[in-house]
């Protein structure tokens, strides 16, 4: 087990204990499918609510960070650093539109160390990825598109392979 | 699959494998990125992979 795969159980660990309803999305969400990418944070979308709020706090202490703190005054991004990775916190959509509860609904759960982390779908990570429009963001989708092809081409063929053999 | 049973020579069969099921169908996408690709996809997870670039100092960046 790497140091990065320790870390992510131990935020797993963290958003279980602290009962926070997340989504892992952004570049973390297409790493943990199999994206082959590196990034620099994990990114976190979640429900803008007073108790939310509070258990976004408790996150930071369980996490060896220090106090949220806005990305920018422009932003409702919080960031939460110091602590070994940067955790940012989204609130309720994306940029693109997606709302909180369709990136839920779409979802997929990936299992590690014993948690079970709610990870936004290789498409809505890509959409997002559009939407943002930055230079770091499009440079990231050839790439995360020729995953989600390659995943797509693999996930046809066992299904053709299934119904022929039933 | 934990690290301790994780065999690199079954995720070498597993590319090849998975390489040879998609034939023609990514022959746009450049060889080496399918690899890429495919050992990424099939690596299980706990295995060892690196998902975080750390910044030693501006500029430089470590996994």
């Amino acid at each position: 087990m790497s140091p990065d795969e320790a870390f992510l159980i131990r935020l797993l660990t963290a958003l279980d204990t602290v009962r926070l309803d997340y989504v892992v999305v952004g570049m973390a969400a297409a790493a943990l499918q199999g994206a082959p990418v590196m990034t620099q944070d994990v990114d976190l979308l979640v429900r803008d609510t007073p108790l939310t709020r509070s258990r976004i706090d408790e996150l930071a202490k369980h996490i060896g960070a220090g106090r949220p703190l806005p990305v920018s005054e422009l932003s409702t991004t919080l960031t939460l650093i110091g602590g070994e990775v940067a955790v940012d916190v989204l609130f309720d959509r994306l940029p693109g539109g997606h709302s909180f509860e369709g990136i839920r609904a779409r979802a997929v759960t990936i299992a590690l160390g014993g948690h079970a982390a709610l990870v936004a779908s290789l498409d809505d990570v890509i959409a997002s990825k559009e939407a943002i429009g930055r230079p770091k963001d499009l440079a990231s989708l050839p790439i995360l598109r020729d995953t989600q092809r390659i995943r797509s081409s693999l996930a046809r063929e066992d299904r053709v392979r299934e119904e022929g053999n039933p | 699959m934990t690290p301790a049973t994780y065999d690199p020579e079954q995720l070498v069969r597993d590319v090849e494998l998975a390489r040879g099921r998609l034939g023609d169908e990514v022959a746009d996408i450049d060889p080496h990125d399918v690899v890429l690709i495919l050992q990424s996809l099939l690596r299980p997870l706990g295995t060892g992979r690196r998902y975080f670039l750390r910044e030693i100092r501006p500029g430089v960046y470590v996994a």
